[in-house]
């Protein structure tokens, strides 16, 4: 790991983390895990939008790598013990 | 012709296309459709996948239902999950072993956990010893307080809202000749402060009231009664299983001598607490397990690693999102009470509106039967009364202990909001609860009376 402070990641690569946070959403088979991390990194990515300063901004872009390892490694977990029954809320209605 | 529908999946098996044939078993009798021929009773075939469907207790349900239990449970957030699984894996030494590796580490992790826990409360990670949950951690701090300083102190005091586990060992200890002060609370769940500071004697050994209550979501003033506490020279004990994660608390601020912590219930696993023991000025307890002396001697037994790093991962996690949460809980809370309350009305909440944690929500809908409205409800998991007492049939001691009327206790339902809560979720939740509200209400007679400007008080039942 680079132990020179980073610099502030550039807007491709912060868009690049947000897209793959929200494939990643996707991707998880229960319902309120999904909706979850989509919108609390849809909220945590424009709640940081407005840092200024760079080591925030380069701190706060190498947690949201870290928390995609996280969540990519989750949906594997959750996939593999997925219930037959989904939620209700899946459901189509009736 | 319903009950050939039943009885035909447990005699013969459903295959691909539609039709029916018998099991391969000895059968007297050749496939034959609608055969009534006895057979070993076999498991139910399981639904096809098109249905989906979950037959629970003889009840048909659609899929799983929406989640509003957060009170008796949490689902374990992926992250703890996440920090959790390499001590399930390969990381699973005892704690306790000094001499290898796999020691080593599993030490270095339940000593990180630990200060996660402490920084949490406001404390130093000396004084966090790990339990299996918020039960034995009362327990430890009611009986065991009581007990070590039995010779000068024979007085407990605590509320008549408690959890039952405080309220059993304050039980436990009348009987071994301590007294116990029940302490009433007004209508809105709040404890009296006045009556508090009455009732504590030179001779009170400790004042146990709850931080948040898991019924009604009512939060007491802890800063007061840990002020009143420490005036006086008393222990200040609190059971902060509901509160820990989702309002901020500070064992110094508000005068904390003992706290009890548990981890399911910030979406944490199940199976493990904490005991917050204040070291200065030192409060003593009298362990109840006798083992090897581990956390220091007040809980022996093996500290359990992958339970105890899961609860120091929600409450790092919980403590980034502690405004987030809350400030989603408050709004969805808002969103349900406005849903229902447009479109039903005579509905109660129970517990006060401003000292309450938003994510619990504790209503009563008038001339309703709580039962049948849970029965209705089986696509929404909410509970009545709390997890603990739901096996009997009486009503809530909690809402008994705010004055509320038999009838009005026994059509509460309680509602909890939490991180994983969606809007749709509370919008399906309303949809649901309205439906099954009005459809009682049109069956009820009571009804009918109160709408036609009756005072059901001023019925008099005929006695046969």
């Amino acid at each position: 790991m680079a132990a020179a402070a980073a610099a502030a990641p550039a807007r491709s690569e912060v868009l690049s983390l947000f897209r793959s946070f929200l494939r990643t959403a996707r991707q998880f088979s229960d319902y309120n895990i999904r909706e979850y991390t989509r919108r609390r990194a849809a909220d945590a990515f424009r709640e940081n939008r407005a840092l200024a300063d760079e080591p925030a901004a380069a701190a706060a872009f190498a947690e949201g790598k870290k928390q995609l390892e996280v969540a990519k490694r989750q949906a594997v977990v959750y996939s593999l013990y997925a219930p037959k029954s989904k939620s209700i809320m899946e459901m189509k209605l009736q | 012709m319903a009950l050939s529908r039943r009885i035909l999946p447990v005699l013969l098996r459903r295959v691909n296309g539609g039709g029916w044939v018998a099991p391969a078993l000895s059968f007297s009798a050749p496939a034959r459709a609608l055969s009534t021929a006895t057979a070993a009773a076999e498991p139910p075939p399981p639904a096809s996948d098109e249905e989906e469907s979950v037959v629970v207790k003889g009840v048909r349900i659609s899929g799983r239902p929406l989640y509003m239990d957060m009170q008796a449970t949490t689902p374990v957030d992926p992250r703890v999950l996440d920090a959790m699984l390499p001590f399930y894996l390969h990381r699973y030494g005892n704690p306790h072993s000094r001499t290898h590796l796999y020691g080593w580490e599993s030490d270095a992790a339940v000593e990180e956990a630990r200060a996660r826990i402490a920084a949490l409360v406001g404390a130093d990670p000396r004084e966090i010893f790990f339990t299996s949950g918020a039960t034995e951690c009362n327990n430890i701090a009611v009986k065991g307080v009581a007990r070590f300083y039995r010779d000068r102190r024979r007085h407990v005091i605590t509320t008549q809202t408690e959890h039952k586990c405080v309220l059993d060992s304050c039980r436990y200890l009348q009987q071994e000749g301590f007294d116990v002060t029940y302490l009433p609370v007004r209508s809105d769940g709040l404890v009296d402060l006045a009556q508090l500071e009455e009732a504590i004697r030179p001779d009170t050994a400790l004042v146990s009231v709850m931080a948040v209550n898991n019924e009604i979501g009512v939060i007491q003033p802890l800063e007061e009664i840990g002020r009143i506490c420490k005036e006086k020279g008393v222990p200040f004990h609190t059971d902060a299983a509901q509160a820990l994660g989702k309002v901020p608390i500070d064992v110094n601020r508000m005068g904390i001598g003992l706290m009890s912590l548990s981890a399911h219930k910030i979406y944490g696993p199940k199976g493990v607490g904490a005991l917050y023991l204040r070291r200065r000025p030192r409060i003593r307890v009298e362990p109840q397990m006798s083992g090897g002396g581990q956390e220091r001697g007040i809980r022996s037994g093996t500290v359990p690693t992958p339970l105890v790093v899961g609860f120091g991962a929600a409450c790092e996690i919980a403590a980034k999102e502690m405004d987030y949460d809350h400030r989603r809980a408050a709004a969805l809370q808002q969103r349900l009470l406005d849903g229902i309350r447009a479109q039903v009305d005579e509905v109660v909440i129970n517990g006060s509106m401003e000292h309450r944690y938003p994510g619990n929500l504790n209503l009563s809908f008038a001339y309703v039967e709580g039962e049948s409205l849970l029965m209705g409800l089986k696509e929404v998991a909410v509970s009545s009364g709390s997890a603990c007492t739901s096996a009997s049939l009486e009503p809530s001691y909690v809402l008994r202990a705010l004055g509320v009327e038999e009838d009005m206790a026994h059509t509460s339902i309680r509602f909890g909001i939490g991180r994983f809560t969606t809007e749709e979720e509370v919008d399906r939740a309303i949809e649901l609860t309205v439906h099954q509200v009005k459809k009682l209400r049109d069956m009820s007679p009571l009804y009918e009376m109160a709408k036609a400007g009756i005072d059901l008080k001023s019925i008099e039942w005929s006695q046969h």
